[in-house]
């Protein structure tokens, strides 16, 4: 026992690492970084680890995470991982947990039973989440990511050190509707059109396409473009019916290509005034590819598709790899594929996907490690660069970009792992002066840089709001109840959020009487209470359960009230433009103090002022800036992810 | 069937298998999708000189099984452990590839290289229980099978001898020297030269704007602005505005570039000039990139460096390949217009699709033209044998080719100017500590205790007197080599493990650029540099 504990004590110092058999720990993430700090942890003898991890293990996750092997695949990450880890110190107690970090039980009460919380996660909206749980709860939070030889580690505590959120993250790149539909000039935009339109329209959720043309509609698209567009998604209806059904010779396949290769390109074609600039698609012709004896644009169909030309042919995979596309060498899904084989790779990959929703499979959505979708996606969208003139990518490249994918090895991880357990001890022993921000870096000099942390950034709208939580029966009791409770008779004008959504103002109060429930307002989500004056700070009232032997009414308020600080008043110039939609939460004011807040350093002692969310995040939230697709998956496009 | 296949096929039957299955084509076999992620960063041929690398790890403490176990993941070909204890009570502890108070008693490498090789069936992994100072004594040829030796805390006369012995022929394998001590430590690449073609700068190549070739200068002569519709003209790509743009203000200097700042930005002014419209982007793009105007196309210093290696003036028929095509590069060099191969990529740019692709096909052809110039100057004899996949990826990287010389072990320390050269400013803390390191190796030699005193003493004999280091600086290196001289703490076991294991690979792969000289690292104060590079 003596030897197996001597670095926690000796970082802790005796006291600390006394407590350590009792220190709760949450581990969200059981993937790379996981699987690493998983190991740490238990080496270094905390006592009582909660993992969670909704993912299962894919065989592309061996070259790194250690804790799984072949015969593993497809088993859950966080119960594999704690089999695996568990067995080296009977000591620690290990609760795994198959689940997803969002889900309702996992509220305010259940993350205030954690010491420290780590994060080991490869999305945005995940990690956006626990930072706000944890700011919620102020339980001390470790943040991390990897990509490839870079990577990062960031200690966060409310109030003394900036929160994720406090700097916003780049927003991911977004095209025009009417790029990705009608006029693609590159590969990316292909490939888009292919896993976020057409995947979805013929094997995802039955739904009208309409919403997100009229909003492109909306933002001044081309109208009769998007009445073209409009037209297009009514004939899918048709194609989606042959795909399910049981008659073997309905060749769906073919009724498919034709569709959106051949029919679709001559609609588009027959708008003359689109193509007077631009050069005009050429639609294409399922038997004569399918034979080899489709010409285009003077090029055989069974010579691959590359010389067809482009952009982006050169910034594409290619030249970081060391790959040389053009001699058709390296690994054999990396060569370009001609007309002819993406033809056939574009039928059997349907036929497949088809014969799964035939099985039972309701709807199927692109996944980088489902072989049929990326198949499909691959084909789709080579067999649509060709009709524009557009360079063709190998699925090689087109997984690369169409899953977002962020190279990943094991020794970064095992780098970044080691630095998260050392800044998880520092926030333990509340050491706070030597917190850094650690980077990661290509500098064969200076391998890693230590930055002092920042502190909160004032107009941050998630680290400077008030937390406090209910405990309640939302089937019971009603949002006036709560409101009025947490607002202890104070007479101040408030409007009322769950998330995006107004439930009430100081002019509309008829969900006061409602329950909860029916407002689905449940268990852990959050009531958002913003002064109408903006002079007090924003409160937010997480909802939790009611203790289990719990006999009296349906709600308990908390002890104390909170008591949000006012604000310092900052005078802005109203915004030019009104919002598109519905205010969000604290958006009377708008500052923008971010660059002069950003670069303060602190040793975490410093006291922050309270102002309002910048404008930038709020129009992230508002989900103005996309226009892509409705089911886009925009948490992916992350900079540095992590797994 | 290739998804069938089994993950430890070798690389070039998986880069050359063919699916005979039409509707499959083009899908990878087990062994790609297991590596996916690491194939981006270091591709097919970083990946087969993992595979075929063999490494020796002597000693299996914590920190070396958790270096092992960052290379047995990614795939290394084979490697062995030289060992010849028994697993301890404290092992058992703080090495997770062993399998704790199961493993005590037993030997120390059988347990470890069990653990490791579970990890990656396609790793061979080997116990060798013999006493390395045995080994060295009888057999050195044995540490020549090996590419890569790797010694954690290993007693400092045998990584003095054994090192020598290493270093005594440049053929002979590369050896990583990791020293560690509680919360500090440092490692040590020992190696001759190393070259890398694929350093994977973040430099770009030049596009030539300030030396058009012919091809270029004519399509850019033959754009008439004027003549333009307004979609036309908004599209043009900014290297055709810059080109033209760079001629008629030659025509009006004396045929010079701008070049004083002044001069810079009224060439700008002149390119918002062009404009039709405020809001033409392709216009701002040629402004933001106006620098490639006036920057002149040279080798750059780098390069022209490298010139002078002695990898060039000793280049004989069986020089390594790499000095043959820098003999060649400098030749081509030596010829108007005295710069390097152009290489085709062309970055992304506004543009409609036609005018890109006519750009690209120019770009394209010079580029063929320039790469069979320089094919050309290749000596016929090595010409056949180098290939042309590594000739194409020379061409292509020119701009960032490295060439490191390394030093041997311990002949830093050796030398006094150096050391006083080394610090500069607030980094003396990194001087001290590998001091502190180099003191505890001297005092274990001279079979003295490493207390704070003589540790401070000893680094003071080493460094000499030109030396300054702060006296808290000292203190503390000192201070934590005393009090933990062989410590061997899980967590820094695992960043080390990364860490090293991550220098390894650069090496090995010959890809990215890997550290120099000591690496020393202090968890404490959390900090990494170098010394000695």
């Amino acid at each position: 026992m003596s030897a197996r504990y001597t670095h926690a004590r000796a970082i802790l110092g005796p006291e600390m690492s006394e407590r350590l058999p009792e220190t709760k720990v949450l581990l969200v993430g059981a993937g790379g970084i996981g699987c690493e700090l998983l190991k740490n942890l238990v080496l270094a003898g905390f006592g009582q680890i909660t993992l969670l991890d909704l993912d299962t293990i894919d065989l592309s996750n061996l070259n790194r995470q250690f804790l799984f092997r072949k015969k593993d695949v497809k088993k859950s990450k966080a119960m594999t991982a704690a089999q695996t880890a568990g067995p080296f110190n009977p000591n620690v107690h290990l609760h795994p947990i198959h689940g997803n970090i969002k889900d309702p039980q996992f509220d305010m009460e259940w993350f205030r039973g954690f010491d420290i919380v780590l994060n080991a996660l490869d999305n945005l909206d995940a990690r956006r989440h626990v930072n706000k749980m944890c700011m919620a709860t102020q339980v001390p939070l470790v943040e991390s990511g990897t990509a490839g030889y870079l990577g990062q580690v960031q200690p966060l505590l409310k109030d003394r050190t900036e929160c994720f959120d406090c700097i916003s993250k780049p927003t991911p790149k977004t095209f025009p509707v009417c790029t990705i539909r009608s006029t693609p000039s590159q590969p990316i935009h292909c490939i888009v059109w292919a896993k976020s339109y057409l995947l979805g329209q013929l094997f995802g959720e039955d739904e009208d396409a309409g919403g997100e043309l009229d909003e492109a509609e909306k933002q001044g698209e081309n109208a009769q473009e998007i009445a073209t567009l409009r037209k297009e998604a009514q004939a899918f209806k048709a194609v989606r019916s042959a795909l399910r059904s049981k008659d073997k010779s309905s060749n769906a396949a073919k009724m498919a290509f034709e569709k959106v290769f051949n029919s679709d390109i001559r609609n588009l074609l027959s708008m003359s005034d689109m193509w007077r600039s631009r050069a005009p698609p050429v639609p294409l012709d399922f038997d004569a590819v399918k034979k080899g004896t489709f010409v285009l644009r003077g090029i055989s169909a069974t010579g691959p598709a590359t010389n067809g030309s482009a952009k982006g042919n050169s910034n594409g995979h290619a030249a970081t790899n060391g790959q040389s596309g053009a001699s058709g060498s390296g690994l054999k899904d990396q060569r370009a594929l001609s007309l002819q084989e993406n033809l056939a790779l574009f039928v059997s990959s349907t036929e497949r996907l088809a014969a799964r929703l035939r099985a039972g499979e309701e709807t199927i959505l692109f996944d980088k490690d489902d072989d049929d979708t990326l198949d499909f996606v691959t084909a789709a969208a080579n067999l649509r660069s060709a009709a524009y003139g557009i360079a063709g990518k190998s699925r090689w490249e087109i997984k690369e970009m169409a899953g977002n994918i962020i190279p990943a090895i094991a020794t970064t991880n095992a780098i970044v792992a080691g630095l998260i357990v050392l800044q998880a001890m520092h926030l333990l022993k509340k050491s706070y002066n030597t917190l850094r921000n650690i980077h990661l870096q290509f500098k064969p000099t200076m391998p890693l840089s230590a930055v002092m942390i920042s502190p909160p950034n004032m107009s941050c709208g998630i680290c400077r709001n008030t937390y406090t939580s209910v405990q309640c029966d939302p089937t019971r009791v009603t949002l006036g109840e709560v409101v009025k409770g947490i607002l202890d008779g104070s007479e101040r004008e408030v409007s009322v959020y769950e998330a995006q959504r107004v439930l009430s103002d100081p002019d509309w109060d008829d969900n006061n009487e409602r329950t909860l429930e029916s407002l689905s307002v449940t268990r852990g989500k959050f009531l958002t209470i913003v002064d109408e004056e903006g002079e007090v700070a924003t409160v937010e009232v997480g909802i939790c359960s009611l203790p289990a032997n719990h006999s009296g009414g349906p709600l308990i308020l908390p002890s104390p009230l909170p008591d949000p600080p006012r604000k310092v008043k900052v005078t802005v110039p109203p915004p030019s433009t009104p919002p598109k939609k519905r205010a969000a939460p604290d958006d009377e004011e708008v500052t923008e103090l971010e660059p002069a807040m950003k670069r303060l350093k602190t040793n975490g002692t410093a006291e922050p002022n309270l102002y309002t969310p910048s404008k930038k995040r709020r129009l992230e939230d508002d989900g103005l800036v996309l226009l892509e697709a409705p089911n886009e998956k925009v948490e992916d496009d992350d900079i540095i992810e992590v797994d | 069937m290739s998804a069938a296949a089994s993950e430890s096929q070798d690389i070039e039957t998986v880069t050359t298998a063919v699916s005979t299955n039409p509707g499959r084509r083009g899908q990878p076999d087990n062994k790609t999708r297991r590596y996916d992620r690491q194939l981006r960063l270091w591709a097919a041929t970083g990946q087969a000189a993992l595979e075929s690398s063999r490494i020796l790890v002597i000693g299996a403490s914590a920190t070396s099984t958790s270096i092992l176990k960052n290379l047995v993941l990614p795939g290394i070909g084979h490697f062995t452990i030289l060992d010849h204890h028994s697993v301890t009570p404290e092992d058992a502890g703080n090495n997770f590839f062993l399998e704790g108070p199961k493993s005590i008693g037993k030997r120390r490498a059988d347990e470890a290289v069990r653990l490791l090789a579970e990890l990656n069936d396609s790793v061979e992994g080997r116990a060798d229980h013999r006493n390395v100072e045995e080994v060295l004594n009888s057999n050195p040829q044995y540490f020549l099978e090996f590419n890569v030796v790797i010694a954690h805390n290993m007693q400092p006369a045998l990584v003095d001898k054994l090192a020598k012995y290493l270093w005594s022929e440049p053929s002979h394998p590369i050896m990583m020297v990791v020293r560690s001590a509680g919360f500090v430590s440092e490692f040590f690449i020992q190696f001759h030269e190393h070259s890398i073609i694929e350093s994977h700068s973040e430099t770009t190549p030049s596009l030539r704007i300030d030396k058009p070739f012919p091809e270029l200068h004519a399509h850019a002569m033959s754009i008439d602005f004027e003549k333009m519709d307004p979609t036309e003209h908004a599209h043009v790509p900014y290297v055709v505005i810059l080109v033209s743009a760079l001629e008629d203000w030659k025509k009006s200097h004396g045929g010079n570039p701008p070049k004083t700042y002044a001069e810079k930005q009224q060439f700008k002014k002149r390119i918002q000039g062009m404009r039709r419209k405020p809001d033409e982007e392709n216009f701002e793009e040629a402004e933001a990139q106006a620098y490639r105007a006036w920057t002149e196309t040279t080798v750059p210093s780098e390069i022209s460096a490298l010139f002078k290696d002695s990898g060039l003036s000793s280049l004989t028929p069986s020089s390594p390949p790499f000095f043959q095509l820098l003999s060649a590069l400098q030749k081509f060099t030596q010829e108007s217009p005295h710069t390097l191969p152009l290489t085709s990529t062309l970055p992304d740019m506004r543009s409609d699709t036609k005018s890109y692709i006519h750009l690209q096909t120019l770009y394209k052809r010079q580029a063929e033209e320039e790469k069979a110039k320089f094919k050309s100057l290749i000596s016929e004899d090595v010409r056949e044998t180098i290939g042309d996949e590594m000739i194409d990826l020379f061409v292509k990287n020119a701009h960032a080719l490295v060439v490191m010389r390394g030093r041997e072990w311990g002949s830093f320390d050796q030398d006094r100017a150096a050391l006083a050269m080394d610090p500069s400013g607030k980094e003396t803390a990194k001087l001290a500590t590998h001091l502190a390191f180099s003191a505890l190796s001297s005092l274990t030699l001279q079979h003295q205790t490493p207390t704070v005193a003589a540790l401070k003493a000893e680094v003071e004999r080493i460094a000499g007197t030109d030396v300054e280091l702060p006296e808290e600086q000292l203190d503390a290196a000192v201070g934590e080599v005393a009090r933990a001289p062989t410590a061997d703490l899980p967590n820094m076991a695992a960043f080390l493990g990364g860490m090293v294991a991550q220098e390894t690979i650069k090496m090995i792969t010959r890809q990215y650029v890997p550290q120099k000289g000591y690496l020393v690292i202090d968890m404490v104060d959390m900090w990494t540099g170098a010394v000695g590079a």
